[in-house]
């Protein structure tokens, strides 16, 4: 594929604070971005769709006596639409309110050296090494039962890079791959239909396992047909990373983020260096986590990443910052700044949020559960209350664990309670570590979660 | 455009045989506002504008997607989209085949009352810091306060190889609102959102002060709420919960891509499988409705479909792809984010058809249970289960609505618990909202109160 290269990007960031600081303002930050994406779609049990997507975009975020505007445009190599773009950014600056606690762009620092965020071999990939790829994903999960319906998936390879710049002098070029396959895939028998079980590998290496992630789909598909229902009680859950990812995303993570923290909306305000989880979790933001799927070398204000430690063995140690939340509290950003690409100005995200593993293998946390629950997908996840942290959700299945040996699967289970209380409450976390979105995360065993059968 | 767009396409049917082609392109404004208590976070303006390119190629699609109108580099795309199609196709088992659809040639204009692209920036900011400090003065407990507007304009143009060529407006005006509370180590949270195709007017039907109060009234009214048992309980529901049961749990197995996928509606077309109150629609005709438009993304003109009649399956919603496979006719439900991504099976504005108990009469009867008023969030799997998680609720104890209850959700099997409505009530009411199937959609929905004999209700005390 052709790519913008890194001269281009760099001098379009560069030059665009050059032409807004000649317009008047002191305070300019220009983002570029380039995405190129290549997917080839599975539905409906067949390889049928392809696409190619190109998208590029520059971001123009400036502070005019401390009032913030932002712009953005897609048409980047025509003059005309950047000096619009630039003109827009400060009307809408203008037209905007002065921020008391706007205390300007990041400053300059400089950026670590990444390990394995780019691969060649992902750029240069021809389409019909993806159609291969997805065809033995397909024909992996297919010939494991014929009861399966594979349903959707593909496999998809991205370039993503980005060129930040601004006034304080901030000037950053970083670029990245990633390849993804999955699948869903549901088991059919007469009158019964499975819930959705989905599979999938990403990575930023050229290195995934169709025939694992098609065969892994229709195992927990074909697990999930023959169902019994478990009964009303409060009991132990092995929470898999679905699970954890879903559930974090919509609680902890809010609860960590320093804008939350300062808007009192956080149970964790006053509460750094305060055991605030059991003493077996561990977890860091960690932006520069070797071949993570949320590392790169800058944030999206151009903050070099780095590893925050946030819980330290159930002692709360530091929120997660972008550089105006920091400079509110005097503090420095932790490089948390996330951006939806060009078309939005920064806010706090997690890097890759990771929790640390223990020394205990799946199989072993299994065989230790006198009776208990395994949850792998979770349902109404969103739902949960981002500030209280209470959750009532539905594991769409979970397995029934009795004596050491997973016995059958139940649906329609419920499972209540308060993210704050499961923190509490985790027992055991094990060793068998993935990547998922932003999590990097083992099995993590919870007590005493109130379960709701049918 | 229609000249480029018409060169693009034939590129694909001359030169690569493409049996089908379309170009769809877009220009759009947005205009973004977020503010957070009384402070504007930015003010924002964006510019796009781009192509999508979808061919289909022996029985295989390819799709292309550039931010350019320049020729050159919209013949490459092409090219691009119809070599990967033709390769793909090498691994069909059943190509894909279209259903007919009408040739249209049409030009759609918006006519706004208040055109959003209109309206100062500095009176857009107005009318959110309205929302916020009304909010925020309603109450010391009230913590924070978040608004998010939206507004978008443009045009969408669209040109098929059939002959098809449509010019249509695009407008919209969103925004969601949301407020936290805290007193005593209690953490409440609240939210609604707001979304017109009619225009900047919206906000004259809605004013920002209702808009805050209600907000900053429901978060501090949670304060007092207590957590619920979880169990087996009647319900009342609330047209606002209605809506997303209607859209979740019976609209997405509904959609004919998801009823092919294995979904459990697939071989129930023309069987009762619910209750004689169920009627549900599915309609792109409501003017001014979120989810409204004339032509879908498709080039086929939108409808009021009849999903479920007296709880009996009487359809589908259908793309050109979909038609085909189930002999239907296409019901104008293919909907496109924007130009970045392929048109897939979308509802519009789904609702469920009153009937004739009031309001009284559906608490009346029930010794211990629950109305559920307003939801947060809900999802649906295509097993049949669904899931929606409530923000404002209360406890009904001997046919009396009393304590409300704070963070709960509803459960259980669509096609039991259709079996399982037993009133329907007289009044009507919709929301806008937003749907997101990998992309995000701009839709709407709701119905009447309506009251269901059992459902799981998820609580953790």
């Amino acid at each position: 594929m052709a790519v913008l290269k890194k001269d281009v990007m760099l001098s379009l960031a560069e030059n665009t604070v050059a032409k807004a600081l000649k317009k008047g303002t002191l305070e300019v930050e220009a983002y570029v971005y380039e995405g190129q994406a290549t997917n080839i779609g599975i539905e409906i049990g067949q390889v049928s769709k392809t696409n190619r997507i190109i998208d590029r975009g520059l971001g123009i975020r400036v502070a005019v006596n401390k009032a913030v505007g932002f712009a953005y445009t897609n048409v980047i190599d025509d003059t005309d639409a950047v000096d619009s773009a630039i003109a827009n950014a400060l009307s809408a600056a203008k037209a905007s309110k002065p921020d008391p606690d706007w205390n300007g762009l990041p400053q300059k620092k400089s950026y670590a050296k990444l390990e394995k965020t780019f691969d060649d071999k992902i750029v240069e990939l021809e389409s019909e090494e993806l159609v291969d790829v997805a065809s033995a994903m397909l024909d992996a999960a297919s010939q494991v039962d014929k009861r399966v319906f594979p349903i959707e998936g593909g496999v998809g390879s991205a370039y993503i890079s980005n060129a930040i710049a601004n006034s304080n002098g901030i000037s950053g070029f970083d670029k990245g791959t990633v390849i993804e396959c999955s699948i869903a895939t549901l088991a059919k028998e007469n009158d019964t239909v499975t819930p959705v079980c989905f599979e999938f590998n990403a990575s930023r290496s050229y290195e995934v396992d169709p025939a694992w992630v098609g065969k892994e789909a229709a195992k927990l598909a074909i697990s999930a047909l023959k169902t019994k229902s478990v009964e009303t009680k409060s009991t132990t859950l092995i929470l898999t990373q679905f699970a954890l990812q879903d559930l974090f995303a919509y609680t902890l993570i809010n609860a960590v983020r320093g804008d939350s923290v300062q808007r009192n909306q956080s149970p964790f305000k006053g509460k750094i260096g305060q055991r605030i989880a059991s003493e077996n979790l561990t977890i860091y933001d960690d932006g520069l986590f070797p071949g993570g799927l949320r590392t790169w070398a800058f944030d999206g204000e151009g903050v070099p990443h780095q590893k925050t430690a946030v819980i330290e063995k159930g002692v709360l140690r530091n929120f997660l910052y972008d550089n105006y939340s920091a400079k509110k509290e005097g503090k420095d950003s932790t490089g948390n700044a996330g951006r939806a690409g060009y078309l939005s100005t920064p806010s706090i995200d997690t890097t890759n949020f990771h929790i640390l593993p223990g020394n205990r293998t799946g199989e072993e946390m299994l065989k230790e559960i006198n009776d208990g629950l395994i949850v792998y997908y979770l349902q109404g996840a969103h739902s949960s209350n981002p500030v209280s942290g209470e959750f009532s959700v539905v594991a769409t299945p979970a397995w029934k664990i009795k004596k050491g040996e997973i016995t059958h699967c139940s649906r329609g289970v419920m499972l209540a309670g308060n993210i704050f209380e499961v923190l509490k409450n985790v027992s055991l976390v094990g060793n068998n570590e993935r990547q998922m979105g932003q999590l990097i995360s083992p099995w993590v065993q919870v007590e005493n979660v109130r379960v709701i059968g049918k | 455009m229609k000249d480029l767009l018409t060169k693009i396409n034939n590129i694909a049917t001359q030169k690569f045989g493409a049996q089908y082609a379309e170009a769809r392109a877009q220009k759009i404004d947005k205009t973004m506002l977020t503010l957070k208590e009384e402070r504007v976070e930015a003010a924002k303006q964006g510019i796009e504008s781009g192509v999508a390119l979808r061919v289909l190629v022996n029985g295989a699609w390819g799709f292309a997607s550039v931010g350019s109108l320049d020729v050159a580099i919209l013949e490459s795309a092409v090219s691009d989209a119809c070599r990967m199609a033709k390769m793909a196709s090498s691994r069909l088992k059943t190509p894909i085949r279209l259903a007919e659809a009408k040739v249209v040639n049409d030009s759609v204009r918006s006519k706004p009352k208040k055109n959003p692209a209109d309206i100062q920036m500095e009176d857009k900011i107005k009318t959110a810091m309205t929302v916020n400090r009304t909010g925020l003065g309603y109450d010391k407990r009230i913590k924070s306060f978040t608004i998010d507007y939206l507004d978008l304009t443009g045009t969408n143009y669209f040109v098929n190889s059939e002959g098809s060529s449509i010019e249509q407006d695009k407008m919209y005006v969103w925004a969601r609102i949301a407020g936290s509370a805290l007193s005593e180590g209690v953490f409440t949270f609240s939210r609604e959102e707001l979304g017109s195709t009619a225009g900047y007017e919206v906000f004259d039907e809605q004013p920002p002060e209702v808009l805050g109060e209600k907000v900053a009234k429901r978060a501090i009214e949670q304060l007092s709420a207590k957590s619920l048992k979880g169990g087996k309980f009647p319900v009342v529901l609330g047209p606002n919960v209605v809506g997303v049961f209607v859209h979740e749990a019976f609209g997405h197995l509904a959609e004919a891509d998801l009823a092919l996928a294995g979904g459990v509606l697939a071989d129930k077309i023309g069987r009762k499988i619910g209750s004689d109150l169920i009627t549900f629609y599915d309609d792109g005709t409501i003017e001014g409705s979120f989810g409204s438009f004339k032509y879908d993304d498709e080039g086929v003109q939108t409808q009021k479909t009849l999903l479920i009649k007296d709880g009996v399956v009487t359809g589908l919603m259908h793309n050109r792809e979909t038609a085909q496979k189930f002999s239907a006719e296409p019901t104008g439900n293919a909907r496109a984010e924007d130009f970045r991504v392929e048109p897939i099976i979308r509802m519009r504005c789904t609702y469920m058809q009153p009937r004739d108990h009031s309001f009284e009469e559906l608490v009346e009867g029930i010794k211990q249970g629950y109305y559920f008023k307003s939801f947060r969030g809900g999802q649906a799997n295509l097993d049949g289960t669904f899931q929606v998680g409530i923000q404002e609720g209360y406890e009904i104890v001997n046919g009396e609505v009393g304590t409300p209850v704070r963070d709960a959700s509803i459960s259980g099997n669509t096609l039991e618990t259709l079996n399982k409505v037993d009133g329907v009530g007289k009044d009507f009411l919709l929301d806008p909202g937003r749907c997101g199937k990998g992309q995000t959609a701009f839709i709407c929905d709701g119905g009447p109160h309506i009251r269901v004999k059992e459902v799981v209700v998820g609580g953790s005390s």
